[in-house]
């Protein structure tokens, strides 16, 4: 029933205070205590590790997290509807000036489809349909579309496209929220996958180049080469950040969300319009596994501790609203403040902040 | 897997919608079909909420946001609207095979009717619905104080009558010939519509069944669109407004929706996508005014509610207190 049993940690109330107290000091203390606020856990990371595959990538996080992503491309058949079919015939025919430069238009525009990108999460220990997953492959899929770009790349002619098929296998139990390495992973697969080049023109039965030396990276290198100012250059990438009271804490470890106020996923992508940061298109809270941790019980109200047991209920309750304040672990309640989520975005999208860190770091790999 | 078996259902492709003769005789009919917003862009719809609605259920409500104009021009409705119906079962204790648990266990199941959405929806859930369970379900459980609910479990049950969708309808027909390629096909515009209902009838729901929560939880969305006239600038022409009804514009360019607290201006919940660009907070400032206005109907509401069972209950009181006087000596037979 409980859905965040894998983020469950055996802390007593007493640990989940220490932890918390220590991560909201200035600067904070964290479990690793090595660690800054902004510092990732360090990993390793390879790519085109599959050979049937169009892009793949593995990436091992020192904690024991490794997962392994395979962009697979196929060319479908788009489906066409007869009548509307037709419906162009006749315009030709009747020659409605109007009708021709809209459809005109509708060419130049966005042809791309969201359902030509199929996203599959696997997690051992859970089904396909458990909520991890799911809210794992909705998220990934979401910020992977948002920009359009990538599907409008999927297009080969009126009657083709390619079908992306992008499967996402975490190896290892998930011994922390793996979001944001999964989303490192798929970007590193995308990064370095590439398709065949295509041969045949405009609207015959596709044909491609077998020379794979010739093939087109799905996420072309150069800034010069995208058409237009919106098209984004490189996949996105997601960060977790949790905040501890005041303090920003992002990658955060298993531990160190169970005491989490609030924790909150950012997409973003590098952009090339825009001179100075990276570009926000996804943000989703993320249900903090504090909520569900054991709230304890102060020294007063334990009678095993020369204290007294309140008498009612309502005795019991109002005792503890009084505790609020006090060190006794009790788990959070309510949201986050609105001002906190503009920090965090802040602190992940601007010039040389998380997001472009990481982002480089990827290309790096890449490249070296 | 995930597959139902228990039916007989139809081929999973679907069949194309219909194209009406009208549509491809007439240039520009189609066009002329075109919802526009008439609102202003501050302006929310006007929505319909009462509480206790299943008597079984130990909280319920449902929410509506009429159809404003209903045209008769053709069959197919242009504007979408939202029907939300909300029972909460519990809190009650967890089964005897269950782990302990030191607060109350929240599950929120969300459900598209069959006939919710032009697309068919099947009878088992799909990810898309599991997805939105997770979101309500983030969305409510700050809100619940769980840990005066030990070794106890609540469920929210949400079964959405009628959703919002993601485009007109129109550009699903007209758009570069391809079934089911407009532009607003799949993109989830409508999701966030749906979500945020969801978000204020579970409130409203949780409220009736008297489950101690810290504050009014209330859900609200807020849109970019891009005017299609300066489709190529990017920022330009970027209008904010609020409680976007996706068949109305034609251009979105990112949305978000948020639960908020009004009373601890907090957020419990946030979802948003798109090209939102480097500066969230002006989207979500916009969203939680649209949940303001969402929970002044709520309040409302509410206060309605407890009136009326007041009321009932003192006049019920009376009545016993009359019978209780006067009819003393009944001698029970049977």
């Amino acid at each position: 029933m409980a859905p965040s049993q894998h983020v469950q940690v055996n802390l007593s109330p007493a640990e989940l205070s220490y932890l918390r107290s220590s991560l909201a000091q200035s600067p904070p203390i964290r479990l690793d205590h090595t660690k800054g606020p902004k510092d990732f856990r360090s990993m390793r990371a390879e790519y085109d590790v599959l050979p049937g595959a169009n892009g793949s990538a593995r990436i091992a996080l020192d904690d024991g997290l490794e997962a392994l992503v395979g962009v697979k491309a196929e060319v479908e058949k788009s489906q066409r509807s007869p009548r509307v079919d037709e419906q162009e015939h006749r315009l030709t025919v009747a020659a409605g000036d109007m009708d021709m430069q809209d459809a005109d238009d509708d060419d130049t525009k966005a042809k791309g489809q969201n359902a030509w990108v199929e996203m599959s999460v696997e997690i051992p220990g859970f089904r396909d349909e458990d909520a991890l997953p799911v809210f794992l492959a909705s998220m990934l899929t979401e910020s992977l579309l948002a920009s359009g770009g990538l599907k409008d790349r999927l297009y080969i002619n009126r009657r083709f496209h390619w079908k992306l098929y992008i499967d996402i296998l975490l190896l290892s139990p998930a011994l922390s929220y793996p979001l944001a390495l999964l989303s490192m992973t798929t970007h590193l697969a995308l990064l370095t996958s590439r398709l065949p080049a295509l041969k045949s023109e405009k609207d015959e039965d596709p044909l491609f180049d077998d020379d794979w030396d010739a093939s087109v990276p799905l996420y072309p290198k150069s800034k010069g080469k995208t058409k237009g100012t919106q098209a984004m250059d490189r996949p996105p990438v997601i960060v977790l950040a949790m905040a501890v009271d005041q303090n920003i804490i992002f990658d955060p470890c298993k531990e160190e969300l169970a005491v989490a106020d609030a924790v909150l996923a950012v997409a973003c992508t590098d952009s090339t319009s825009s001179p100075s940061g990276a570009q926000v298109i996804a943000i989703r809270t993320i249900d903090p596994p504090s909520h569900l941790t054991p709230l304890g019980v102060p020294n007063a109200m334990n009678s095993a501790t020369g204290g007294v047991v309140p008498a009612s209920t309502a005795d019991a309750i109002t005792q503890r609203e009084l505790l609020a304040s006090s060190d006794v672990w009790t788990p959070p309640r309510g949201g986050m403040k609105r001002a906190l989520v503009g920090q965090i975005v802040k602190a992940v999208v601007e010039k040389g902040g998380v997001a472009e860190e990481v982002i480089q770091a990827l290309q790096s790999i890449d490249v070296g | 897997m995930n597959s139902d078996r228990r039916r007989i259902n139809a081929p999973s492709g679907g069949t194309s919608a219909p194209v009406f003769a009208r549509t491809v005789k007439e240039s520009g009919y189609l066009k002329s079909l075109r919802p526009s917003r008439t609102r202003g862009p501050k302006e929310l719809r006007k929505i319909f909420l009462q509480t206790g609605i299943v008597p079984s259920a130990s909280g319920s409500a449902y929410l509506e946001i009429p159809t404003s104009n209903s045209s008769t021009k053709t069959l197919i409705p242009s504007q979408s609207s939202l029907k939300i119906i909300c029972s909460i079962q519990g809190p009650k204790p967890l089964p005897r095979s269950a782990p302990f648990s030191p607060c109350l266990l929240l599950t929120t199941t969300v459900k598209f009717a069959p006939f919710a959405t032009r697309t068919r929806r099947g009878y088992v859930r799909d990810s898309v619905e599991r997805d939105l369970g997770v979101h309500l379900e983030t969305a409510l459980r700050g809100v619940i104080i769980a840990e005066r609910w030990p070794k106890s479990g609540v469920e929210v049950v949400i079964t959405i009558i009628e959703g919002d969708e993601d485009g007109w309808w129109g550009d699903d027909v007209s758009s570069t010939g391809v079934v089911g390629g407009g532009p607003g096909a799949g993109s989830g515009w409508g999701l966030l519509n749906v979500l945020a209902g969801c978000i204020t009838v579970a409130s409203a729901a949780i409220a009736d069944a008297g489950i101690d929560c810290v504050d009014l939880v209330c859900g609200g969305v807020a849109a970019v669109t891009r005017n299609s006239a300066s489709r190529n600038g990017q920022r330009q022409g970027a209008v904010q407004i609020l409680d976007p009804n996706p068949s109305e514009h034609r251009d979105i360019a990112a949305a978000c929706a948020v639960a908020y607290l009004a009373g601890r201006d907090e957020i419990t919940e946030l979802w948003m996508k798109g090209a939102i660009g480097a500066d969230p907070e002006p989207l979500i400032e916009g969203a939680t005014h649209a949940a303001v206005g969402n929970l002044s109907v709520l309040r409302e509401v509410l206060l309605e509610a407890v009136e009326a069972k007041f009321k009932g209950d003192t006049e019920q009181e009376k009545e016993i207190s009359k019978s209780k006087s006067s009819v003393q000596d009944v001698e029970m037979t049977g």
